[in-house]
């Protein structure tokens, strides 16, 4: 467990991670301290790494350059600003402004998604695992599908709805996944704004899943689901709805938890019809001591999405 | 340790400033990063002139992001490594250019009493790290010893690095933390 910490740590630091690992490790800073922790040690070490390089002085012309850049900037600012007469083309310029200077920044969702967007979501009192081994692997580029969609599930049902994408359509699956993260935290955040009957408290175990049929990776958000014993553990399951067929997506980590919001990605499929699929979710609870099959199947009792089994 | 906690306090309050359009704030976040970001810059690219942009470019992006810089994920100098380090990354598929390999042409190198305008109790401990870090480096044995140079110095992922040393990832990816470990241990044990 240590050395799976170490490793995170030293790859988050030395930004080798992906930017959807990436941003799960920062999601998981705030509620762990021991990573938190290495991940400050690391730091300390790759900061000594660079200040041990020979030092070597930038022409002074290069700070000249870089203010004159801001002043244009700034310039820039108050030029949209002094085009953009009435409130809505005013808000309309900020978002085109904001667009593109999303676009111009190389670091692209590395940077200003990560740096931002996901901070938004990474703040949350969740911890957010990711649940297929096979994750980055699956990831395609995603077609241009413009919603989310969202899956309530209950003890007996799964109901549908849709949620327009925030933003412009990320035309790369790591962008879209951030764009996904923070929709998904938004939700969790603030279940008025799901798209769904919120269930009351007093209805036992429930959850939704929010999913991008283009990149077929999405969160499944739980609650009050029952207490396992030792040698048991929930997994979740897809049926693809234009095939019937049962897919894969993972073993929930709940440990001694009931709740919890967890991100998913499914193993690599079809997704011709990827903007008319309504994938149903269910969660069964199966024997953690049996061995795994090539091709793992729900054996265990249905806990959540009864009626599509 | 190589930056105390006052002055990492002192340098997120600077970003908070340029987040603002803090334009003293940024210079004095420029004097304190330019000269080590420049040198891992020439390391990155290998040539002074595409150095010199990517600084320029990497600082232009710090001045932008500053106001989403959060420091619950990292500290500011960590920051503004990976952003110049995607900054050199990038120039270099635009230039399709491979990155530059170590060690560094001699003509790049300097002594390292020779310090940029810090002050001297700064200058002092910049030295002495610098010195521990040397010291660790020198008892790695010769594989380990590049995998982690690499992985500091250079914009190589880790699979990268280990295609470039005909070594399986696997080792590549141990060597590199362990190196790191080392570091970690080495600037800690001698840290007040």
């Amino acid at each position: 467990m240590k050395e799976s910490l170490e490793e995170t740590a030293s790859l988050y630091v030395l930004d080798q991670l992906e930017p959807r690992d990436r941003a799960l490790v920062e999601a998981r800073l705030a509620h762990e301290p021991a990573l938190a922790a290495l991940v400050h040690d690391y730091e300390s070490a790759l900061a000594a790494g660079v200040r041990s390089l020979p030092p070597r002085a930038p022409s002074p012309l290069v700070l000249e350059r870089i203010e004159e850049q801001i002043d244009a900037l700034e310039a820039g600012k108050i030029e949209t600003f002094r085009r953009s007469p009435s409130p809505p083309a005013f808000r309309e310029a900020r978002m085109r402004d904001g667009h593109n200077r999303g676009q111009q920044a190389d670091e692209g969702a590395a940077s200003r998604l990560s740096w931002k967007t996901v901070a938004q979501w990474g703040i949350a009192a969740v911890v957010t695992v990711s649940l297929a081994t096979l994750a980055v692997q699956s990831l395609r580029r995603p077609s241009a599908s413009p919603v989310f969609v969202v899956v309530g599930l209950d003890a007996n049902r799964n109901t549908f709805a849709e949620l327009p994408s925030p933003g412009p359509v990320a035309k790369d699956a790591d962008t879209r996944f951030i764009q996904l993260a923070s929709a998904a935290e938004d939700l969790w955040r603030n279940p008025a704004a799901r798209p769904l009957p919120v269930a009351p408290a007093t209805t036992g175990n429930h959850g939704y899943a929010l999913y991008d049929p283009s990149s077929q990776q999405g969160f499944i958000a739980i609650e009050q689901l029952p207490a396992l014993a030792d040698n048991q553990r929930y997994h979740l399951w897809v049926i693809d709805d234009s095939t019937h067929r049962i897919r894969d997506a993972g073993i929930l980590p709940l440990a001694g938890v009931s709740r919890g919001l967890y991100s998913f990605a499914l193993e690599p499929g079809d997704t011709s019809k990827a903007d008319r699929t309504r994938p149903n979710f269910f969660i069964t609870v199966e024997d953690a001591t049996a061995p795994s099959p090539a091709t793992p199947q729900p054996r265990g009792k249905v806990v959540l999405g009864k009626d599509r089994i | 340790m190589p930056s105390s906690e006052s002055e990492i306090r002192e340098e997120i309050a600077l970003l908070a400033a340029i987040g603002g359009g803090g334009r003293e704030a940024f210079r004095e976040l420029y004097t304190r990063y330019s000269a080590p970001l420049f040198s891992l810059a020439l390391r990155f690219v290998g040539d002074t002139g595409t150095a010199e942009e990517v600084l320029q470019d990497a600082f232009l992006k710090i001045w932008r992001h500053a106001a989403s810089y959060d420091a619950q994920k990292s500290r500011p100098f960590t920051w503004a490594v990976t952003i110049l380090r995607r900054t050199a990354i990038d120039r270099l598929r635009q230039l399709k250019r491979t990155p530059a390999s170590l060690p560094l042409p001699a003509d790049e190198l300097v002594p390292a009493e020779l310090t940029l305008g810090e002050n001297t109790r700064r200058t002092t401990e910049a030295n002495e790290t610098a010195a521990r870090v040397r010291s660790v480096l020198a008892t790695l044995a010769s594989p380990q010893r590049d995998a982690l140079e690499l992985a500091l110095f250079s914009t190589l992922t880790h699979a990268e690095i280990a295609t470039r040393l005909a070594q399986p990832p696997g080792s590549v990816k141990t060597w590199i933390r362990r190196g790191l470990q080392d570091l970690r241990h080495t600037l800690s044990s001698v840290s007040p």
